[in-house]
């Protein structure tokens, strides 16, 4: 298979290539009952938007990401903390980006970057677990959902689909949790495969059960979907290697294996990547720089990758982070949890790039911080509606305004 | 005398399924005594110890860094051990698999995160008293409880600056059910509620001066209500009961509702002034509990799953850190559900993730564990364990016992039908070529493992 693949050019073949060998192959290992239970959305080979979400999961402090470097009450309040002007990487006369962010200003100087400042919703919420809730349902802060909003964008469009989001992580978070459908939690494709291909396992799906009680046939089908998708995804992370430097670690390792899958044309449209360790109330700038610096330079690597292999056009990237922190530092070098923050959307289809609205109103707090002035709903929707071609406001349970992003 | 599958069913439905000597005595039982042995066992169980756990009488700006990091360390090691106690409780005889199986239910429904050992012992120990009690004093004493005062936010509940959080979920989550009251009613209620709050010790205490004594006016009716007025306007409404014995059926019984039979438990609850034990003792002894549709057709919550596990395997030892990450990839941890709405259960469990995980779990459990056949191996076997650090002792000597005399065939069909609820479409070729057929000792082992490894081993 590699060999081929160096024969012929992967950019123009990719699709031809695909939809015949990853059948054939695929379909030669399985035995006759899985072929029958396959659909046929499964193995399709098409193109498609796709989109990318990183979470930064514990809270990122937003003003030392994109930094308001021209505001005095910004290092009055931060006098220890705050990023010195001749470090920060400037973006406009306003604000500049984080210095460790290096590689995304690249891009924003690109105009692939738009940047949403102040987003967030009513009655914020400063408890991890439950903004992240709120972020993954899309409720308000005083409903408590028990299905994510990528989880009922596959309800409302994926009928016959199995692989369709995946997270990269060992456990499936709320976003992609549906009433009917969910997405597919993955660590890597090769523990994944490992896991499923248990010859017992494969033995056993080959056992009719659709006459039997619906809760038997369906852990049966989930089963073998799991199989099916474990057998597809290998076959396709086979197909395209990168060969782009990107960061150490999972965050890196992650999103190499997104641009893998995304270059071998796997029929996945969304894609959950976790960023962690964002929650540090003590000497944070350090720790900060770091996570930002992973993400800055594995999207930097992301973009290159998808883009020398014309694949960019297909491709939105969006980050964001349960809630943003307070304006004024702690006394331990940190800054407590707060709530408005900035979110990221990289790829080339936006409409406006750059800024997207003012920097946030450092002297009109509520109580020490941010007011949201863009509720995070409104971005969702416009991802689902002018992205994922879906039906926002029946996903969202409401109406929400979108914003002339794409 | 009741069949082998209606027993199994009681006892998984009321508990965690049978250990090998219990499945061996409870055959031939009838359902009535079968379910009045439930019962009995309940009443005979005593309170969790709250000793030791008061971690610290100083607040917390007292403390020094050093203190503060030592008592974080310790209040997780205890939370973690508090944890892995309740699904050992669970999985042993002697403890009452009833009043465990009650208390998981009402641990989801009055779901709340402890932060701390103490309250979340405590917490237990009101959701254990009043589990086959009263309704009405189950929902008081969970709304003088720490914990849930701490979750809920009841603390910030003051007279001059209402918090409104714990009665929001009063009404939409714990006793009517969300379109079964205004907005109003919420406001109201929380007026009622305010100086509910806790000390450093852990304990309920009502602060007067937070509370605000003026006139209210909840469901239509006004009064100076405080908390307790509250709950009883709300027990006094029929929905009350319907929402309660809704959930239970849901629960209990089959997670497709029927709306006939629950209102007519919903009718009998109402007219008992809320007897939760005479409902259970109902629904467990009622015919249709045993229909067919109901039998087999619910997934295991991952506690369920680890408890029966360990039943049957009479697990005695497991690394809490290993149970607690367990818990965690299957989407279940005690004592943190993910939020007041508690655990979706059903089909939400199940994800190709959680999925692959629950069907490769006992091969887990076996590769990481010393298991014990013989019951002289204990010494030895107990010592060998410490050395080689492995995590779990597993215990198959009772099941050995019980298939002494069985032939290879017999074995197969006590076995499958002991660990599967609904085994008769179990395709025999697609087991036994996986299995061990060495010796009697290897044979059952792997045949345990690969029972316990199919898809039909997750419901009950």
């Amino acid at each position: 298979m590699n060999i081929i693949i160096e024969l012929i050019p992967v950019i123009m073949k990719r699709r031809n290539f695909l939809t015949y060998s990853s059948l054939a192959s695929t379909a030669m290992l399985m035995p006759n009952f899985l072929q029958a239970f396959s659909s046929p959305k499964t193995y399709n080979s098409r193109s498609g938007k796709k989109l990318i979400v990183i979470q930064f999961s514990g809270g990122n402090d937003g003003l030392n990401t994109i930094i308001p470097y021209r505001n005095d009450v910004y290092y009055s309040s931060r006098p220890s903390l705050s990023i010195p002007k001749n470090e920060a990487l400037r973006a406009t006369d306003e604000l500049a980006f984080n210095p460790n962010m290096q590689a995304l200003r690249d891009l924003y100087e690109e105009g692939l970057v738009s940047i949403v400042n102040s987003v967030g919703y009513p009655n914020p919420i400063r408890s991890h677990f439950r903004s992240m809730d709120i972020w993954h349902t899309a409720s308000g802060s005083e409903n408590y959902w028990q299905t994510g909003w990528l989880g009922r964008y596959l309800d409302n469009n994926c009928a016959g689909c199995i692989h369709q989001a995946i997270e990269l992580d060992e456990s499936l978070g709320l976003a992609l949790k549906g009433d009917v459908r969910s997405g597919f939690a993955m660590d890597n494709v090769r523990q994944l495969k490992r896991t499923s291909s248990n010859r017992f396992l494969k033995n056993l799906a080959q056992q009719q059960h659709e006459h039997e009680h619906e809760t038997v046939a369906y852990l049966y089908k989930t089963m073998i979907e799991t199989q099916q998708s474990a057998d597809y995804l290998f076959e396709h992370s086979k197909v395209y290697e990168s060969k782009l430097e990107y960061p150490n670690g999972a965050f890196g390792r992650d999103l190499k294996q997104v641009a893998e899958l995304i270059t071998a044309d796997t029929d996945t449209r969304i894609y959950y990547v976790n960023l962690g360790g964002f929650d540090t109330h003590a000497n944070q700038k350090n720790a900060q720089g770091r996570l930002l610096k992973q993400f800055s330079d594995g999207v930097g690597a992301l973009v290159k990758d998808l883009k020398q292999n014309n694949l960019l056009d297909d491709v939105l990237i969006m980050a964001f982070s349960e809630f943003g922190r307070r304006v004024k530092q702690n006394a331990s070098n940190g800054t407590d949890h707060g709530t408005a923050n900035n979110v990221f959307l990289i790829g080339n289809q936006l409409k406006k790039n750059g800024f997207y609205n003012a920097a946030p109103n450092l002297l009109d707090l509520d109580k020490g911080d941010l007011k949201y002035e863009i509720d995070f709903r409104r971005i969702y929707a416009t991802l689902l509606d002018d992205w994922l071609e879906a039906d926002a406001s029946n996903i969202l349970n409401g109406r929400f305004d979108k914003l002339s992003l794409l | 005398m009741a069949t082998t599958v209606q027993l199994m069913h009681l006892y998984w439905r009321a508990g965690f399924g049978c250990s090998p000597s219990e499945w061996k005595q409870r055959q031939g039982l009838s359902i009535n005594t079968a379910v009045e042995g439930l019962f009995s066992e309940a009443k005979q169980s005593r309170p969790l110890s709250e000793a030791g756990l008061l971690l610290t009488n100083k607040r917390a700006k007292d403390l020094s860094p050093a203190e503060k990091k030592a008592l974080k360390d310790r209040s997780r090691q205890l939370l973690a051990d508090a944890n892995v106690d309740w699904v050992m409780r669970m999985a042993l005889s002697a403890e009452s698999a009833l009043l465990e199986r009650m208390s998981l239910f009402w641990h989801g429904h009055f779901a709340c995160e402890s932060k701390t050992p103490l309250v979340a012992i405590r917490q237990l120990n009101a959701l254990r008293e009043h589990a086959l009690g009263n309704f009405k004093d189950l929902v008081l004493a969970i709304a003088r409880d720490p914990s849930m005062i701490r979750y809920l936010n009841n603390q910030q509940n003051k007279k001059r600056a209402p918090n409104e959080n714990f009665a929001r979920e009063l009404l939409e989550l714990f006793t009517l059910g969300i379109g079964h009251y205004s907005e109003q009613d919420i406001k109201e209620a929380a007026r009622a509620f305010t100086g509910w709050s806790s000390n450093m010790r852990g304990e309920f205490i009502f602060r007067e001066r937070q509370h605000d004594f003026d006139s209210k006016t909840f469901m239509g009716k006004t009064g100076n209500f405080d908390g307790e007025d509250i709950i009883d306007i709300i027990l006094e409404q029929p929905q009350a009961a319907r929402f309660i014995v809704s959930k239970i059926y849901r629960y209990f019984v089959n997670e497709t509702p029927d709306e006939a039979r629950i209102q007519q438990l919903a009718t009998q609850f109402y007219q008992s002034n809320y007897d939760i034990g005479k409902l259970m003792y109902s629904i467990f002894t009622s015919d249709w509990f045993y229909d067919a549709k109901n039998i087999g057709t619910k997934i295991k919550s991952p506690i369920e799953l680890f408890a029966g596990i360990f039943r049957t395997l009479s697990v005695s030892e497991i690394d809490a850190k290993s149970l607690i990450y367990a818990q965690r990839v299957l989407g279940q941890t005690l004592f943190k559900p993910p939020n007041v709405a508690g655990w979706k259960g059903g089909k939400a469990w199940i994800d190709n993730a959680t999925l692959l995980f629950r069907l490769n779990l006992v091969e887990y459990l076996q590769r990481g564990s010393k298991v014990r056949a013989r019951k002289q191996d204990n010494d030895e076997m107990m010592q060998s364990t410490r050395n080689s650090r492995k995590a779990i002792v597993i215990d198959i000597h009772d099941i050995m016992q019980e298939l002494d005399n069985s032939s290879e065939q017999e074995t197969y069909v006590a076995l499958r039908d002991y660990l599967l609820p609904s085994s008769q479409n179990i395709d025999a070729s697609k087991i036994l070529p996986f299995v061990d057929k060495s010796t009697k000792e290897s044979y059952i082992k792997s045949l345990i493992l690969r029972l316990m490894s199919v898809p039909e081993y997750q419901l009950c």
